[in-house]
Formats: structure tokens, C-alpha cells, sequence
């Protein structure tokens, strides 16, 4: 795990600052009004001139303390790790609420696919599962702030907010970062459902790509484990059907859509960039697709290692945890 | 002599009717599921249309022309529908503009029919995908079929680079990469390249891993597969080269010379020799268990197929297009970005054919799966 941290780490700066054709390292620390000398100043300051691989070591001596350096005006020059993290618990939010939706979504349509195997629930099953990974998630955002925005509101229905994470000034204590959390410990029952009802086209709009992945995977498994001889001896034992799907089959049928959740994870905070950019979420993803675009290598940094420590953590548990799910994989 | 001749042609002509019975098998699978059928027949109609699509459209009407006064932009092709007291945009289609054409899916903002657009956009997306997808599959298909047959240290180093890799979300790395390289096609492509070889990689040394421990591979290799037939021919060349060398030694430095020449024979023959048993392992490699392990990396190549004009249209949309001018489906979707709710169709119709495309290789690479897998098969 530390290799593959390294190793992330290595391939991650070595995008960002080891091309000249790339962003410009200094760009975060320059105003328009330097001029060139002092633009060679602030560069010999900070050792940009220095070789690629002693700016690495440099970088990751500072990385290990936890100074990212800053990121531009566009941020207000504050640090990096700061912005980053004001912003993250926002995106944590808009990915929980999405993988609990895939899961209360996505399992029980695959269930429903391996049971009913080739007859026409599991065709439907088929397609919506396809479908979710077939669809261009900005699409579909934009899909769904149309319909439940524009077209609700045109036509005098309640309907979703189509953008930000809150509308109402925020009342109460940051605690958590998350609205919705944030409302419900403040005992603002009303700024939570604000919050809330702002976050369900988000969320669901990422959770439908992941969706019909998981769905797909649990029907395999489902079907693999309805093969098995314990189901038969289940069912002949007279059991309901039922019990024997829920009881027995079940539990061993989630066990590969458990270990996949690190790959979920992943999926989903990438992903994320991509729906809060369509629903103006204030969260990481956009703010590392302004700083691509400011020219921040700094922010942009900390964002992808910040990403990347985050899925390799979560493999880790994911290993952990199986032990525990299984009882036949022993380490 | 002859009669071998004719057995082997024999057992051959019953090794591909064993084959065409086993096609006809699959097809026989295919036309049972209907689902797979109309995804393959919509793959089919893409593939055609995006070959074909300048033939049907002129090229060069995506090149943006438009009226000076409107910034270069030409004003929507719009219709209104009149809906609670609001008039909304919305009815492709319907003429309210009394030029010489009919729009069938309105105007884009710069004044080109956007169905003639998408069609246009449709073998750039193709190419794309194509490209994507085959150098994906390709680099990881042979890292892994390297790891899992090497073994050891090969295995072990390529599997950490893959963990690497794997440990970024997808998205982001393609990112980076095309913020650093710039917004051309090709670094776009290569962009998504780079996230797209690690699945292939571990899938590929599962199935080499678990195929080469089987009886068949030790049985090929216990009949000699990949050496010579004879082993007159690799004498040959072994006496050859030490004719060769004997006669380049005689009669100069004799003693320090032919000991060395001596030394180089031994060399070059040993490499021989070397190069003789990585035929046999590229002869088993490619001939016996490559053909048994690939089913799986086609299945997930077709399915990567969609993903992959997902992804670059993903891109487009993040705002790496190269130009805002170019038919490129995600270009166009991206281009009807800041006008969702006052020309939607802009977004709605090459978001559609998207849809269209991924879900159409989906379904083959979904329904190929369960019809190449043994296991579901029978």
C-alpha cells in the first residue's frame, strides 16, 4: 500500500509539473503586475528551476507535513489543503447520498434479475441496468434539471432545485461540512430539507451510472449461488422461496458486490466532478476543474492525491472486511 | 505418408464442422435473446451510417458559418409551445423558419442542422471509440498475458504499476493529462488510453493464470510444441556458425583468437538455443491459451466500447474540446451547455444518440458474455 502511495504520488506530480507543454507551477504565485525578474524570483524562490526530481522531494517533504502550497486568486490564495478540504465533505456528501442510493437501487433489481432469469422482469431489469451505464451522466443531469426544474416549475409543480447544495444562508454552526447533517445536529429541521431536496437530482444523477453496474454484478453472483448445492438442499428441504432467496442466497450472492465498493467509490468521486459541474455543486471536482483552468498545479495536486489515497484506503478496508464477510478466506 | 495426409484433412474438415456446429449454436443463443439482437442489429446500423456518413452528409457543412450581426451566431431554429401561460422552446422540427431547408432536429448556434451534424459526428465518435478501445485492450491484454504467464518478479512489478493506476478515478487522470498536453484529438485520446489498460490487465492474468495450470497446456508441452521437428536444422545452424568462426580464426593469433571465438560460438548458440525455447513458450502462449483466454477481454473491450465515447465526451464537455465548432457528439451536447433551457434540443438529441450507441454495444457485450460463458452456455 505505501508502494502504491509512492507510486501515485510519483505518477501524479510527475503530470502536473514534469512537462513544460503543462501548467506553469509559478502560475498560483504571480500577479499581473510582476514583472518578468520577479516572476524569475518567486520561480528560484520556491525552486521551480530546480530539476524534476528535487522539486519531487521538495513537494513531498511539504505534502508530508501537509502544505500543498496555494492555490491562485481564483481561491483567494488561500492553502490548498484548506480549499480542498472545505470543500470535501460537500462532495463526501453528494457520493454517500449516491451509493446509497445504488445499493438501495441496484441490489434488489439484481436480485430481481437473477430470480426471474430471462423472462421479462429481468429483461427490464437488463435494460434499465444498461441504460444506467450507457447514459452520459451530464446528460442525464441536464435531463433532470429540465424536467424537475424547468418543466415542474413551468408547470406550476413543486419542484427540485436545480443548483448548489443549499439555498438558504447558512443558519446554522459548521460542524460537519455536509448541509444536511449539518441542519439535522443544529435542530434546523428546515434548513435540512433544504438541503436535502437539493441534493436528490445530484445524487441521483450519479448513483444512475453505478446502478445498473451493481445490478449486474449481484444477478451474476445470484445466479452463480442459485446454482450451488446448499440452495437445492435449501429448497428441498421445503422451504419457501423466499426465505431461500433472502436467507440463504443472499448473503453469499453480496459478497462480490461488497469487495467492489472500493471501485464504486472510485467511480462515484470521479464521477462527481463531473454532475457537480452540471448542478453547480460547490464541492472538490469543481473546484479541480477551475484550477485546471487557472493554471493551479497546486490544488490540482492535492485533489488527485487526496482522491487517490481516499480509493486505496478504501480497498484496504474492503480486504479487511472480507475476512469477516467470509469465513472461508483466511489470511 | 498419404494416408496421414488424409487423416489429418479429415480430422481438420471434422474440427470445423465441429466449429460451424458450435456457430450455429451461438446464433441459435443470439436469436433467443431478443434484447441481444436488437442491440446488435443497432451496433450494426451505427458502424454503417458513421462509415458511410459522408456520403450522406457534406463535410463541410460543419464548418460555422453564420450572419456578422449575431456575433457569428445564427439565431436558434426555434418553436414555441404554448404551456400555462408560458411560451417554452421547445418541438424540433416543426417550420417556423421559412428558409430553403427543413430542420428536422432544429438548428445549433451556428446555424447547422443538427441532425446532419450528429451524423457528421458520428465517424469522428466512431474512431474514437475504435481507436480507444483496441489500444487499451491492447496494452493491457499483453501486460497481463506477460504477468500471469512470467510468473515471479515480471508479475509482481506489473501488478503493482496496475494497482498504481487503478487507485486514480478514472476521470481525473484523463484530466490531468489532457490539462498538460493540450486540447487536440489525439491527446485526448491518449488521455482516456491511459485510464483505460488496467481492468484488461488483471482480467487477462486471471484467466492466463487460471488456464495455464491446466492438463492441456502440460500435455502440449510434453508433445513438443514449438520446438523444431527435428533437431537437424538448429544443428546445422550451430555447425554453421562454428565453420564460420574456425575458418575467420585460422591462421591468425591462433591460441587468444580461437578462444575467443570459441567463447563468441558458445554465445551465439546458447542465444539460439534461447531463442528456440521462447518459440516454444510463444507457440504455447498464442497457439493454446491466449485463444482460451480471450473470450472475457472481448466481452469487456465491447463493453468498454460505449464507455469509451462516454468518457471522451465527458471531456468535451468538461471543457476540453479543441473547437467549439467540431461535430463531435459530446461537443455538441457540450455546445447546448448555456442554452439548456431555452434550446434543450441542443443537448437532448446528441445526448440521445449517445445513449443510443453505448447502450447498443452494451447489450451485444452483455448478451456475448452470458453466450460465451461456459458455464451459462449449457
Amino acid at each position: 500500500m505505501i508502494f502504491v502511495l509512492c507510486g501515485v504520488s510519483l505518477v501524479v506530480f510527475y503530470l502536473a509539473r514534469g512537462f513544460p507543454s503543462g501548467i506553469d507551477p509559478v502560475t498560483p504565485y504571480i500577479h499581473q503586475r510582476m514583472t518578468a525578474e520577479q516572476i524569475e524570483e518567486v520561480r528560484r524562490i520556491h525552486g521551480f528551476d530546480q530539476p524534476i526530481y528535487v522539486q519531487f522531494f521538495y513537494w513531498l517533504r511539504d505534502a508530508l507535513r501537509g502544505d500543498f502550497g496555494i492555490t491562485g486568486a481564483w481561491a483567494n490564495s488561500r492553502p490548498a489543503m484548506d480549499v480542498f478540504l472545505s470543500a470535501f465533505p460537500l462532495t463526501i456528501q453528494l457520493s454517500s447520498a449516491a451509493i446509497i442510493l445504488t445499493v438501495a437501487i441496484g441490489i434488489p433489481l439484481g436480485i430481481i434479475s437473477a430470480i426471474k432469469n430471462n423472462k421479462l422482469p429481468d429483461h427490464i431489469s437488463r435494460i434499465i441496468a444498461l441504460t444506467g451505464y450507457s447514459t452520459p451522466s451530464y446528460w442525464f443531469g441536464f435531463i433532470l434539471q429540465l424536467v424537475f426544474f424547468y418543466y415542474f416549475l413551468l408547470w406550476g409543480l413543486p419542484h427540485f432545485p436545480s443548483s448548489g447544495a443549499s439555498g438558504m444562508e447558512a443558519a446554522v454552526p459548521w460542524v460537519t461540512g455536509m448541509p444536511v447533517l449539518d441542519g439535522l445536529l443544529a435542530g434546523n429541521l428546515e434548513y435540512a430539507l433544504d438541503a436535502l431536496a437539493h441534493l436528490i437530482l445530484p445524487a441521483f444523477s450519479l448513483a444512475f451510472i453505478s446502478l445498473g453496474f451493481l445490478a449486474r454484478i449481484v444477478r451474476a453472483s445470484m445466479l452463480e449461488v442459485l446454482r450451488q448445492d446448499y440452495i437445492t438442499l435449501a429448497r428441498s428441504k421445503g422451504l419457501k422461496e423466499r426465505v431461500v432467496i433472502y436467507r440463504h442466497a443472499m448473503k453469499n450472492a453480496l459478497i462480490p458486490a461488497v469487495t467492489l465498493t472500493g471501485i464504486f467509490f472510485a467511480m462515484l468521486l470521479g464521477g462527481a466532478m463531473i454532475t457537480e459541474q452540471v448542478f453547480n455543486w460547490p464541492g472538490v471536482g469543481r473546484l479541480s476543474l477551475r484550477a485546471v483552468f487557472q493554471g493551479d498545479s497546486n490544488f490540482l495536486l492535492v485533489y488527485t492525491l487526496a482522491l487517490a489515497v481516499i480509493v486505496v484506503v478504501a480497498n484496504l478496508i474492503v480486504d479487511i472486511a472480507y475476512v469477516f464477510l467470509d469465513p472461508r478466506i483466511k489470511y | 505418408m498419404k494416408s496421414d495426409g488424409v487423416r489429418a484433412s479429415k480430422a481438420r474438415t471434422g474440427e470445423w464442422a465441429a466449429r460451424w456446429a458450435d456457430f450455429k449454436y451461438t446464433l441459435y443463443l443470439l436469436r433467443r435473446n431478443p434484447l441481444v439482437l436488437v442491440g446488435s442489429l443497432l451496433a450494426l446500423v451505427f458502424i454503417i451510417l458513421s462509415l458511410t456518413a459522408n456520403y450522406f452528409v457534406d463535410p463541410s457543412l460543419a464548418r460555422p458559418t453564420g450572419y456578422p450581426e449575431f456575433g457569428g451566431n445564427y439565431p436558434f431554429q426555434r418553436s414555441y409551445v404554448w404551456s400555462k401561460g408560458h411560451f417554452i422552446n421547445w418541438g424540433p422540427g416543426v417550420k417556423l423558419w421559412d428558409g430553403p431547408e427543413f430542420f428536422y432536429l432544429g438548428t445549433d448556434g451556428w446555424g447547422r442542422d443538427l441532425l446532419k451534424m450528429i451524423i457528421l459526428a458520428l465517424p469522428v465518435d466512431m474512431e474514437n471509440a475504435v481507436i480507444i478501445t483496441l489500444l487499451g485492450a491492447l496494452f493491457g491484454t499483453l501486460l497481463g498475458t506477460l504477468a500471469g504467464y512470467a510468473g515471479g518478479i515480471i508479475d509482481e512489478g506489473i501488478l503493482r504499476v496496475t494497482d498504481i493506476f487503478f487507485a486514480f478515478p478514472g476521470l481525473v487522470l484523463a484530466l490531468v493529462f489532457a490539462a498538460m498536453f493540450g486540447r487536440t484529438i489525439p491527446t485526448l485520446r491518449l488521455a482516456i488510453v491511459l485510464v483505460w489498460w488496467p481492468p484488461y490487465v488483471r482480467l487477462m492474468r486471471g484467466q492466463i493464470l487460471s488456464e495455464k495450470e491446466k492438463s492441456y497446456v502440460e500435455a502440449v508441452r510434453a508433445l513438443g510444441a514449438g520446438y523444431p521437428k527435428n533437431f537437424s536444422v538448429i544443428q546445422e545452424c550451430h555447425n554453421v556458425i562454428s565453420n564460420k568462426i574456425v575458418a575467420l580464426g585460422a591462421g591468425r593469433l591462433k591460441f587468444l583468437m580461437n578462444s575467443f571465438l570459441l567463447l563468441s560460438q558458445r554465445v551465439v548458440n546458447g542465444v539460439l538455443d534461447h531463442l528456440v525455447l521462447l518459440g516454444m513458450h510463444l507457440r504455447i502462449l498464442f497457439r493454446h491459451i491466449f485463444p482460451n483466454s480471450i473470450y472475457p477481454t472481448l466481452v469487456q473491450a465491447t463493453l468498454d466500447f460505449g464507455g469509451s465515447i462516454l468518457t471522451f465526451s465527458a471531456l468535451m464537455f468538461l471543457g476540453f474540446s479543441p473547437s467549439p465548432s467540431l461535430p463531435e457528439l459530446g461537443n455538441l451536447a457540450a455546445d447546448g451547455y448555456s442554452h439548456v433551457f431555452d434550446a434543450p434540443w441542443l443537448i437532448v438529441f446528441p445526448g440521445l444518440v449517445m445513449l443510443i450507441i453505448a447502450l447498443a454495444f452494451n447489450l451485444v457485450g452483455d448478451g456475448l458474455r452470458d453466450i460465451l460463458d461456459p458455464k451459462l452456455r449449457r
